[in-house]
């Protein structure tokens, strides 16, 4: 079968008529796969918002692509009080939104109010800590006053949630707000949407207080498209044709052939913030029993899966969070589970889970078939298949049902099955603790009914840890609990990788929530 | 003399002598080559859905290192995997033959499902002409419902699986055969044996069954075949959308779906089993043509 990819994707370039190409040089399309509902920063939590949010629009603080180091972006200089419960901000002078306002502490402590009020019922409201109050004492000041110290705060206002809007624009567009406008005081400015299509933005004029992360404070292009196209082949093909010169969004398959591409660009980072996992419920039958769940972590094989499913181009993950994160718990490295398919058997067999005729164990009568709930769709049908292969190996039949995204979330937060698949972004380990494994967060996102109240109070005690070293030793110590108690099978850790046209300078690609370009002013033509 | 009268004898053969009769149907289906050929394709992949477990070179659901393996007449084939392997790394051939199963199989129990719910209502409908506005109001309702979006709907409720997906193709063939059956059936209820059974004071029952449907239903049965080629083919699309078969269960239309992420570096794996589709389609279509031809007897010449 002799086969030529780059002559059928000329053809597919012929065919979808090429139109970019032809386009002014300081114009850049970016293609992706799907769009937002909105683009109101504290109603979205589609990374495909976030992603067009960064470029918008700015945050007081910025993240360096270490996902470590909180950086400067509107705030010039901050402080925090020795108790840890209050932040002051000192606002960079000369801000401006894009219809040319300047930007006042008054439209921080505005963003803040919104974000807080239940009205805005904001799903990541939780983020922004417990928070007594949030005041302008002169134009360029913020201060920030919690309740309980909160050590993440920092780094929950890097996110595209803390995004600063403009109060005449979210009241004068009203229910539209993120819909017809946005007025922010990011690099780039909204032009036009038009939804599940194309949402244009031109630079915005003026614009010199970029984080200190990249080589110049402003954008470096005039105007950037971002182009939905669902299909991942035809994104392939709209970069090594041209028709999109920068994307984070082509499939692992086609990573070698992009890279053997005399026109294309592949960076990828070290960091691989972004982890997909299946978790158990811990109180449902079969999965209860933590030889179960012991069982099955061993018997899948994740190193297989990246290499195999994912050609090499993802980590393979035993942990939880990536072990790069912040607060990760290195004492863990050698204790996570690894593939031994014949200690898998060894336990369940000591446990009492024998084999039946069918060849699937089963004890005191009850059937090792934990039912699992993904995604529809080609990624989690990959991995539940590639799973479910590997556990009827060992003897257990997981059953798998895929349901559409639209169903999917609220299929999750019931309590009808025993597995479910799910991939998340984080900035830190505490991020990911205590999103997942509060109990407070049963039955979403802790879907696992996870119910302890030694985690609990660790989580606790690292939120509001008033230095790192303390907040460190708390979520290792609850990284260490629900690493030993098995109750996550962790799969693999994905990288950013960015591919990009030769014509462009290559970009640092960012893991913050997932969104790779982040500010997008490292995006420039060569010269 | 007795030579001449040999050869009299030689040429008055008997097919000569007796008036011309036609053979059986089966015969003259044979006759017809290319609906011989669909006829005998159809019957060996049926034979080999059948026999998949004795026949399938590998176990159609364990996954393997080897990815992605070209079929054997590529320059990387192996020879344990005729057809080559999927992105799982599972042999193509044997998920190939257990998918034929579950396709035809999805298939087969949606038509009867139609086809016995259909002819009922519109052998009724014909039967009791008071019913019939009733019937077929709720029929051309059907009719309005794509069954994409019907089996949508039913996997939304029930679940992904083969069960809703059957019961989808089941309904949206219920309408056509419905109005195919009251149409026979019309026609069937003018004819004078009814009037006769009538007279005589046979019941509903025997009239229905023993004069209605045994004449209706070869007729029925011709416009089945003929359907079972779209049903396979909306089968295998919903299948495609990830309506059908739940993993690990193969199917041919999940198959394909599976390997259009594939399809710029290992087309087989999408090509394969959608080349399958469109044979099982094209045979099932070319010999329910040609069993229409030789059964109806209204297209008798």
């Amino acid at each position: 079968m002799s086969f030529s990819p780059i002559r059928l994707s000329l053809a597919a370039a012929l065919a979808l008529g090429a139109p970019a190409i032809a386009a002014a040089q300081t114009s850049v399309t970016i293609v992706r796969e799907v769009d937002s509902n909105n683009y109101d920063p504290q109603k979205s939590t589609a990374r495909s918002a976030s992603e067009v949010l960064f470029m918008m629009g700015d945050t007081l603080v910025g993240l360096d692509p270490d996902m470590q180091t909180v950086v400067p972006m509107l705030a010039e200089s901050w402080e925090m009080s020795e108790d840890g419960l209050t932040y002051t901000f000192h606002l960079k002078d000369g801000v401006k939104f894009c219809d040319g306002k300047a930007m006042t502490a008054d439209d921080v402590v505005y963003t803040f109010d919104r974000w807080l009020d239940p009205e805005t019922k904001s799903p990541v409201a939780w983020r922004a800590g417990e928070v007594e109050s949030v005041t302008a004492p002169d134009p360029l000041t913020v201060v920030y006053k919690l309740k309980a110290p909160h050590s993440e705060l920092l780094y929950q206002l890097t996110q595209s949630f803390a995004t600063i809007i403009d109060k005449a624009n979210v009241e004068a567009l009203g229910p539209d707000f993120g819909v017809t406008g946005f007025n922010g005081t990011g690099p780039f400015c909204w032009q036009e949407w038009t939804p599940r299509n194309t949402m244009t933005l031109t630079k915005h004029e003026g614009y010199n207080w970029g984080p200190p992360i990249y080589d110049t404070p402003d954008a470096q292009v005039d105007e950037i498209t971002w182009q939905i196209v669902p299909e991942e082949n035809t994104r392939t093909v709209a970069v090594l044709t041209g028709q999109s010169q920068i994307t984070q969004y082509v499939p692992y398959i086609a990573l070698s052939q992009l890279r053997a591409a005399p026109n294309v660009n592949i960076e990828q980072s070290d960091a691989a913030f972004w982890t997909y996992f299946l978790g158990f419920k811990v109180d449902k039958p079969t999965v209860s029993d933590p030889v179960v769940r012991e069982a099955i972590n061993l018997a899948v094989n994740q190193q297989a899966m990246t290499e195999d499913l994912y050609f090499g181009e993802v980590q393979p993950a035993y942990s939880y969070v990536s072990e790069g994160a912040l607060d990760w718990n290195h004492a863990l490295d050698d204790e996570l589970p690894k593939y031994d398919p014949e200690k898998a058997v060894e336990i369940l067999e000591a446990d009492g889970w024998t084999l039946n005729s069918d060849g699937v164990r089963e004890k005191d009568g009850v059937k090792l078939q934990p039912l699992a709930y993904v995604f529809a769709g080609s990624t989690w049908s990959k991995i539940a298949e590639a799973v479910q292969a590997d556990l009827l190996k060992v003897g257990i039949d997981m059953q798998i049902q895929a349901f559409d995204a639209t169903i999917a979330w609220g299929k999750m937060s019931t309590q009808e099955f025993d597995m479910f698949g799910m991939s998340f972004p984080y900035v830190s380990s505490g991020d990911a603790l205590n999103l997942y494994f509060r109990s407070a967060n049963i039955p979403s996102p802790n879907r696992m009914n996870w119910n302890d109240a030694k985690t609990d109070e660790l989580l606790r005690t690292g939120l509001t840890a008033t230095n790192d070293a303390d907040r460190a030793a708390a979520y290792g110590e609850v990284l260490k609990q629900v690493h030993e108690a098995y109750v996550w099978l962790p799969l693999y850790h994905e990288p950013m990788t960015i591919a990009s046209s030769t014509e462009l300078k290559p970009v640092v690609p960012h893991n913050l929530y997932g969104c790779g370009l982040y500010k997008g002013i490292s995006i420039a033509y060569a010269d | 003399m007795t030579v001449t009268a040999d050869a009299n004898t030689t040429t008055a053969t008997p097919e000569d002598a007796a008036p011309p009769r036609r053979a059986p149907w089966w015969l003259r289906l044979l006759r017809d080559r290319a609906a011989a050929a669909a006829l005998i394709l159809l019957g060996l992949i049926v034979l080999a859905a059948i026999l998949a477990p004795l026949i399938s070179p590998a176990d159609p659901f364990a996954n393997s290192r080897n990815v992605m393996i070209p079929p054997i007449w590529s320059e990387r084939g192996m020879a344990e995997h005729l057809l080559g392997t999927d992105g799982q790394g599972r042999d193509i051939l044997s998920r190939l033959l257990y998918g034929t199963r579950v396709t035809l199989l999805i298939g087969l129990i949606g038509m009867g499902l139609g086809g016995v719910i259909g002819s009922l209502m519109g052998l009724v409908s014909a039967f009791y002409p008071r019913l019939d506005p009733w019937i077929m109001r709720l029929v051309d309702m059907m009719l309005s419902f794509p069954a994409i979006l019907l089996g949508l709907a039913l996997v939304a409720v029930m679940g992904q699986g083969v069960v809703p997906v059957t019961i989808a193709l089941g309904v949206a063939s219920i309408p056509d055969c419905a109005r195919i059956a009251r149409g026979i059936a019309v026609g069937i209820m003018k004819q004078e044996f009814i009037e006769a059974g009538r007279a005589v004071g046979l019941s509903d029952l025997t009239l229905f069954v023993r004069y209605l449907l045994r004449n209706a239903i070869s007729s029925i049965m011709i416009f089945m075949s003929l359907r079972f080629g779209q049903l396979i083919l909306l089968g295998a699309a919903l299948s495609f959308l990830g309506l059908g078969a739940r993993p690990p269960q193969a199917e041919l239309g999940m198959m394909a779906a599976q390997g259009r992420d594939f399809l710029l570096f290992a087309p087989h794996i999408a090509v394969i089993p959608s080349v399958l589709i469109f044979l099982i389609v094209l045979c099932a279509n070319v010999a329910g043509d040609a069993l229409r031809d030789v059964l109806d007897p209204r297209l008798r010449g």
